[in-house]
C-alpha cells in the first residue's frame, strides 16, 4: 500500500469514517441535526476529494479495485444522489420519533457498497460490495417499522436479495472453476473471444439472475413495486439511483471489459430481458393507482431502455448509457423527493387520489412534478429526452431495430401513465375530496434546496447538454480504453 | 438574429404573463397581446420588406438565418433559416395567435395567466417549426409545441377534455417518436456515408439512401406529418381535440398544428426523399381524395356544429396531400393557398361557433335554427364564411382549389375527378350550416347578443384577409415561389436521373407560368 | 483446457443421490409399517404426559446476547488469521488489524451506550421515562 492507493481511496475511507464517527456521536449523544449534518458534509467531502483523485487515475490496486475515471463518474453520482436522499430523509424523518440516527450510519454504508462495486474489477470486492449495500438496505427499508406495508417490504427484500446473492455467489464459483480467474481483468485475457464452456455459461446465467435481481429487470423484478411502495419514499429514492446506479456500473464494466459482444447467447439473453422489461413494465405501469407503484413499474421498463443502449455495443454505448442513467437518476429523484415531500406523518402521499387537484393548491411544486414526468416520459427541454434520444442515436447506429422500435412503442405506453399523473394534477379540485395533512404542509427549506437543485439540474441538462456530454465522454471513455487497450 | 426573435419575445411574453396573473387579471391578456402584437407586426414588416425581393431569380431562397453550435458532439446547432415558404407561414402563425389571444378575453376565466403561458409557448414552438433547419431542433420545436397544447386542451377544454387531450397527445407523440426514429436512420446513414455526423438540412439533402432504405425512412416522416395533417386512417384525434379544445384551442390547431404537417411534407419529406415521393404519388393521391371525400362526409352527419367544422378540416387538408405529391408548380402554390385559406376560414368559423356556444351554451345544431333576425352580424359572417369553405370564387379557397386541382389534373384525372366531387360536397355540408343555425324555423325565441366590437374586429380583419387573398393571391403565390420552384428543380433534376422526359415537364412547367401570368 | 474436463461423472453423481433418495423414501412408504392411534403425535409413547408447548418465550435480550456473541465470536477469526500471516502483511496489515479493532471498541461502546449491554431493563431508565410521559400528557 503506498501513499497514492490511500490517495485515491479517499471517498471510501472519508465515508466509512463518517459511519464511525455517527456511531460514536450516538453513543455520547442522539442528536438527529448533528448526525445528519455530518452525512451531508461526508458526502459533499466524498464528492470534492473525487476532483483531485483525477490526478491519479487510472490507477489500480490489484487485485481487487481499479480506480478510473469511469468510477469517478459513477461514484461521483452515487455522492451527489446519497446527499440529496440524506437531505430529504432529515426533512422526513424528522416526524417520527423513535431512534433516527441509525438510519445514516446505514445510509452511509450502503453508499459505500455502492462504490464499493463501482471500482471493483475482482469477483470478491464485487460480492463485498453488493452484500454492504444490500445487508445495509434491508434495514433502511424496514426503518419505519410502525407501518406494516413497511416490514412487508423489508421483509420481501431480505428474502429475495438474499436469495440472488446465493445465485451471484454460485454464478462466480461456476465461473471461476471454469476459468480459474475472479479477476474481470484476468478473465477477458482467457476468454479473448473464445467459446464459453457449458460451466461457464451456466455460471454467466446465475450471475444475471443475480444482478438483474439488483436492476429489477423482467423477470427478476417482482420484488419492485412492493418494496418501492412499501419502503419510504427517501429510501425508494436511494433504492433508484444509488443501489441500481452502483450496479449497473459494475455490469457494465464486467461485460464492456469481457467483451461480452462476441457472446450471441449472452447478447440474445440480454435482447430478452430488456425487450421483456420494456414491455412488461410499461404495460403493469397502466394498472396501477399508486403514484411509487407506478414509478416503480416504470423503472423496470427505464432499466430496459438502458439495457437497450448497452446492448447496442457500439463506441456510444457506454456513454449513452451513463448519459441516461445520469438523466434518469436526477429525473427519478425529483419524483421522490416530491412524493416524500407531501408526505405525513401517517402515511405517505402516494394515491393518485392525492395528487387530484394538486396543482391549484401547490403551483411550483406541480410543476415541477410534472417537468419530472416528462422528463420520464422522454419529453424535450428536459433531461429525459437528452437521454432518451442518445439512446435512440445508439441503437439506430448498431441497426438494432427490434431493439429500438421496441423502445419507441413502449414509451407510448409509457406516456399514458407519466399523462395520467399530470392529468390528476391538473383536474380541478372537487370538494368533497379527502384532505390529505400532507399536501398542505409547507416545504422545508432543505426540501426546496434539493428540489431546486433537480430542477434546474434537469432543465439544464436537458436545454444545453454539450458540457454533460464532454464530461461524460471524457470521464467514461476510459473504459473503453483501458480494456481495448488489454485485449489488443 | 431577428429569427431567435421572434421565438423568444413569445417565450417571455409567455413566462411575463403567467407571473403576472397575481398582478392584476387582466395583466396576462395584454401581455399576451403585446407579445402576439409585436411578432405580427415584425412578421409583417418583414414580409412588406421582401415583397418586391422574394421574386428575383439568381437571389438566395433563404431570407435570413442564424447558425449557433447548440451540441457540437452529436453535430446539432441551433439552426434557423427563413424562406418565402416560412414567411408565409410565420406571418399566419403570428396573426391567428393575435386573434386567439383577442377571441379568449371573455372565454377564459379562470388560470388566466396558464393559459396565455400556453398559449404564447404554443405559438413559439409553432414559430420554431417553420423555421427549424436543423433536424433535431425541427423534432425539439415540435414536441414543444405539443405539451402547452395538451394543457390548453386538458384544462380549459369543455366536457370530455381529458379523454381528447389523451387522444391528441399519444397520437402526435407516437408519431413524432417514428420520426424521431427516421431523422436518426438518416442522420446515421449520411455519417457513415461522408463522416460528417450532422442534423444540419443542407447536409443532409443529398444523401445517398438505397431505395428500401429511403422507404422505410420517409414512411417514419410520412406518418408524422399526416397524423397532423390529417390524412384519413390517422385522422381520428382530430374531431376529439378540435371539439374539446377553447376557441383558442381549436384556432390554433386547425389554423397552424395542421399546416405543420404539410410544411413537413414540402420542407422535408419531398426534398430529402425525391425518388421514393415520386413513387408514393399514386398512393398519396388516393389517401388525399379518400380524406377529402370522407371528411366531408362526415362532416355532413355531425349535429355538433364544432365536430361539423373540424370534419370540414379533414376534408380540405386532402386537397393539401393530393397538392403536395402532384408536384407541379401550380399544385404546390395551390397547397400553400390552401393551407393559408384554410387556416383563416377554418379558424373563423371556429371563433363563429364558440361565440355561439359562449352565448347559447350548446353546440348541437338542433338547438339552433333561425337565429339571422337576432343576429345579423353573425349570420352574416358565418355566411360568409361557409361561402369561402365551399370555395366560392372571389373567396382565397377558390384560387387555392383551383390551382391544385388543375395541377392534379396533369398527373392524374381520375383522382382529380373525384376530388371535384368534394367540392359539391363541401358546398352541401357548408350550405347545411346556414340553413341549419341562421335561418329555418326559429325554434326559439333568441336573446342573446350580436358580434360586439371586439369580436367585429377579430372577424372584420379575417374576411379582409380572406378576400384579399382571394383577389390579389399573387402576393402570396410571389413570397412563396422560389421555395417551390426550388422543390421543383429537384424534382427535375432527380427526373433526369431516373431517365424520364424531362423535357415534357419543363414544357408542362414553362406553359404553367403563362397559365398564372 | 480446464473447461473441457468431462462433465458427465458429475452428472451420474447428482442423478444417483437424487435417485437413492427417492428409492429410499418410497419404499420405505410402501414397505414401513403405519398406524395412527391416539398417541401416535405424542413426544414419547410412554412415561410422562407433555404439559404446555416446547415454544418458550425467552427475553429479547437472550437473543441480542446471542448474537453479539456470534458476531464478536467472528472478529476472533479475522484477528487469528491476522496473527497467522503477522509476518507476511507487515505493517500495512498492522495498520488494518488496528483499525478493525478500533472499530470493533467504537461497536462495543455504542452497544453499551444504547443499552443494548443491559440484560435487564434499568430500573431508573424505567422510572426516567415514566416521568417523562407523565410530563408530556401534562
Amino acid at each position: 500500500m503506498t501513499a497514492t492507493d490511500f490517495f485515491s481511496l479517499m471517498p471510501l475511507i472519508i465515508i466509512a469514517t463518517a459511519a464511525v464517527i455517527v456511531m460514536i456521536l450516538i453513543a455520547v449523544k442522539r442528536n438527529h441535526s448533528v448526525v445528519a449534518g455530518v452525512s451531508l458534509a461526508a458526502f459533499a467531502l466524498a464528492f470534492l476529494s473525487l476532483f483531485r483523485i483525477t490526478a491519479v487515475t487510472p490507477h489500480t490496486l490489484p487485485p481487487l479495485l481499479i480506480i478510473d475515471n469511469y468510477a469517478l463518474f459513477y461514484m461521483g453520482l452515487i455522492f451527489a444522489a446519497s446527499f440529496a436522499v440524506t437531505l430529504l430523509s432529515y426533512n422526513y424523518l424528522k416526524s417520527y420519533n423513535f431512534n433516527l440516527e441509525e438510519y445514516y450510519i446505514l445510509l452511509l454504508l450502503a453508499a459505500l457498497g455502492a462504490s464499493t462495486l463501482a471500482i471493483s474489477q475482482h469477483f470478491v470486492s464485487i460480492f463485498l460490495g453488493l452484500e454492504i449495500l444490500s445487508v445495509s438496505l434491508y434495514a433502511l427499508i424496514a426503518y419505519v417499522r410502525t407501518w406494516e406495508r413497511n416490514l412487508e417490504a423489508g421483509l420481501k427484500y431480505l428474502i429475495l436479495a438474499a436469495q440472488s446473492s446465493a445465485f451471484l455467489l454460485f454464478g462466480m464459483a461456476l465461473v471461476y472453476a471454469s476459468l480459474g480467474s475472479m479477476n474481470i481483468n484476468d478473465m477477458a485475457q482467457l476468454l479473448s473471444g473464445a467459446n464459453l464452456g457449458p460451466l461457464a455459461l451456466i455460471g454467466f446465467a446465475l450471475m444475471i439472475v443475480g444482478i438483474g435481481f439488483k436492476l429489477a429487470v423482467v423477470p427478476f423484478h417482482l420484488w419492485t413495486p412492493d418494496v418501492y411502495h412499501g419502503a419510504p419514499a427517501p429510501v425508494t429514492a436511494f433504492i433508484a439511483t444509488v443501489s441500481k446506479g452502483g450496479v449497473f456500473a459494475l455490469l457494465l464494466r464486467f461485460f464492456v471489459a469481457i467483451d461480452i459482444y462476441n457472446y450471441e447467447s449472452l447478447v440474445i439473453a440480454f435482447s430478452v430481458i430488456a425487450i421483456a422489461s420494456m414491455i412488461f413494465g410499461n404495460v403493469l405501469a397502466l394498472l396501477q393507482n399508486n403514484v411509487k407503484r407506478i414509478l416503480a413499474y416504470s423503472s423496470i421498463a427505464h432499466l430496459g431502455y438502458l439495457l437497450v443502449a448497452f446492448l447496442s455495443g457500439n463506441n456510444l454505448s457506454v456513454d449513452a448509457a451513463t448519459l441516461y442513467l445520469t438523466a434518469y437518476a436526477i429525473t427519478i429523484m425529483g419524483a421522490f423527493s416530491i412524493v416524500s415531500l407531501l408526505s405525513g406523518k401517517e402515511q405517505e402521499s402516494d394515491k393518485l387520489e392525492d395528487y387530484r387537484g394538486l396543482f391549484w393548491r401547490r403551483p411550483v411544486l406541480s410543476a415541477v412534478f410534472t417537468a419530472m414526468m416528462f422528463s420520464l416520459a422522454g419529453i424535450p427541454l428536459t433531461a429525459g429526452f437528452i437521454g432518451k434520444y442518445f439512446i435512440l442515436s445508439a441503437g439506430v447506429h448498431s441497426a438494432k431495430w427490434l431493439l429500438v422500435i421496441v423502445l419507441v412503442l413502449t414509451s407510448v405506453i409509457g406516456l399514458f401513465y407519466y399523462l395520467r399523473i399530470v392529468v390528476a394534477m391538473y383536474s380541478a379540485p372537487t370538494d368533497d375530496m379527502p384532505s390529505q395533512p400532507g399536501i398542505s404542509r409547507s416545504v422545508s427549506f432543505s426540501g426546496v434546496l434539493v428540489l431546486a437543485g433537480l430542477t434546474i439540474l434537469l432543465v439544464w441538462f436537458g436545454v444545453f447538454p454539450q458540457g454533460f456530454i464532454s464530461l461524460i465522454q471524457n470521464m467514461v471513455s476510459s473504459l473503453q480504453d483501458v480494456y481495448l487497450s488489454m485485449i489488443v | 438574429m431577428i429569427l431567435i426573435w421572434l421565438i423568444a419575445i413569445l417565450m417571455i411574453g409567455g413566462i411575463l404573463a403567467w407571473i403576472s396573473q397575481s398582478w392584476h387579471k387582466n395583466a396576462p391578456r395584454w401581455i399576451a397581446l403585446i407579445a402576439a402584437g409585436v411578432d405580427f407586426v415584425l412578421v409583417a414588416v418583414i414580409w412588406l420588406q421582401n415583397l418586391s425581393k422574394v421574386d428575383l431569380t439568381g437571389q438566395s431562397q433563404w431570407l435570413f438565418e442564424v447558425n449557433y453550435q447548440w451540441i457540437p458532439q452529436w453535430g446539432i446547432s441551433f439552426f434557423l433559416a427563413m424562406d418565402g415558404l416560412s414567411l408565409l407561414m410565420a406571418l399566419l402563425t403570428t396573426f391567428l395567435g393575435l386573434l386567439s389571444v383577442v377571441v379568449s378575453w371573455t372565454e377564459i376565466k379562470e388560470r388566466v395567466g396558464f393559459f396565455h403561458f400556453n398559449l404564447l409557448w404554443i405559438l413559439a414552438g409553432i414559430m420554431g417549426v417553420f423555421t427549424a433547419l436543423d433536424l433535431f431542433l425541427f423534432y425539439f420545436f415540435w414536441e414543444v409545441m405539443l405539451v402547452p397544447m395538451y394543457f390548453l386542451i386538458g384544462i380549459w377544454g369543455h366536457e370530455n377534455r381529458i379523454y381528447a387531450a389523451y387522444k391528441f397527445f399519444i397520437f402526435t407523440q407516437a408519431s413524432g417518436l417514428l420520426m424521431l426514429l427516421s431523422i436518426l436512420g438518416l442522420y446515421v446513414i449520411h455519417g457513415q456515408n461522408t463522416g460528417n455526423y450532422t442534423f444540419n438540412y443542407f447536409h443532409l439533402l443529398g444523401t445517398d439512401i438505397s431505395l428500401f432504405t429511403a422507404a422505410w425512412l420517409m414512411l417514419g416522416f410520412l406518418i408524422a406529418f399526416i397524423v397532423k395533417l390529417p390524412a384519413v386512417p390517422f385522422h381520428n384525434w382530430l374531431p376529439d381535440a378540435h371539439t374539446e379544445a377553447p376557441t383558442a384551442g381549436s384556432v390554433i390547431l386547425a389554423g397552424l398544428l395542421l399546416k405543420t404537417g404539410a410544411y413537413g411534407l414540402l420542407r422535408f419529406v419531398i426534398p430529402l426523399f425525391p425518388d421514393i415521393s415520386e413513387l408514393f404519388t399514386p398512393a398519396a393521391m388516393m389517401l388525399g381524395v379518400l380524406g377529402i371525400l370522407y371528411g366531408a362526409k362526415l362532416a355532413y352527419a355531425q349535429i355538433d356544429l364544432k365536430r361539423l367544422v373540424a370534419y370540414t378540416s379533414v376534408s380540405h387538408m386532402g386537397f393539401v396531400i393530393l397538392a403536395v405529391f402532384s408536384l407541379n408548380e401550380l399544385a404546390l402554390q395551390g397547397a400553400v393557398m390552401q393551407m393559408i385559406c384554410h387556416g383563416i376560414s377554418t379558424g373563423a368559423l371556429f371563433i363563429l361557433v364558440g361565440a355561439m356556444h359562449e352565448r347559447i351554451h350548446t353546440r348541437n345544431i338542433e338547438d339552433m335554427g333561425g337565429m339571422w333576425e337576432t343576429v345579423p352580424r353573425m349570420g352574416g359572417v358565418g355566411m360568409l364564411f361557409a361561402m369561402a369553405s365551399l370555395g366560392l370564387p372571389g373567396l382565397g379557397n377558390f384560387v387555392a382549389e383551383f390551382l391544385i386541382l388543375v395541377g392534379a389534373y396533369q398527373v392524374s384525372i381520375f383522382w382529380t375527378v373525384l376530388a371535384t366531387v368534394g367540392l359539391i360536397a363541401a358546398t352541401v355540408y357548408s350550405l347545411r350550416i346556414v340553413q341549419r343555425v341562421f335561418h329555418g324555423e326559429k325554434i326559439k325565441d333568441w336573446k342573446i347578443p350580436d358580434f360586439n366590437v371586439r369580436e367585429m374586429v377579430v372577424m372584420g380583419s379575417m374576411i379582409a384577409v380572406i378576400v384579399w387573398l382571394g383577389l390579389f393571391p399573387q402576393s402570396v403565390l410571389n413570397t412563396a415561389k422560389h421555395t417551390l420552384n426550388s422543390l421543383q428543380q429537384r424534382k427535375v433534376i432527380e427526373q433526369t436521373a431516373w431517365q424520364t422526359d424531362s423535357q415534357t415537364l419543363n414544357q408542362n412547367t414553362s406553359e404553367n407560368k403563362t397559365i398564372i401570368k | 483446457m480446464s473447461n473441457e474436463i468431462q462433465l458427465w461423472p458429475f452428472a451420474v453423481y447428482t442423478l444417483s443421490v437424487f435417485l437413492i433418495v427417492a428409492i429410499m423414501v418410497i419404499l420405505s412408504h410402501f414397505l414401513g409399517q403405519r398406524h395412527k392411534e391416539k398417541e401416535t403425535g405424542e413426544a414419547y409413547e410412554s412415561g410422562i404426559m407433555t404439559t404446555g408447548t416446547a415454544r418458550l418465550r425467552i427475553s429479547p435480550q437472550f437473543y441480542v446476547i446471542a448474537m453479539f456473541f456470534l458476531i464478536f465470536d467472528l472478529e476472533a477469526v479475522f484477528i487469528i488469521t491476522w496473527a497467522i500471516a503477522f509476518k507476511e502483511v507487515g505493517w500495512v496489515g498492522y495498520l488494518g488489524i488496528l483499525v478493525f479493532i478500533g472499530i470493533l471498541l467504537v461497536v462495543l461502546l455504542y452497544e453499551w451506550r444504547i443499552g443494548a449491554l443491559d440484560y435487564a431493563v434499568s430500573g431508573k431508565k424505567i422510572v426516567k421515562k415514566f416521568k417523562q410521559l407523565n410530563k408530556e400528557v401534562i
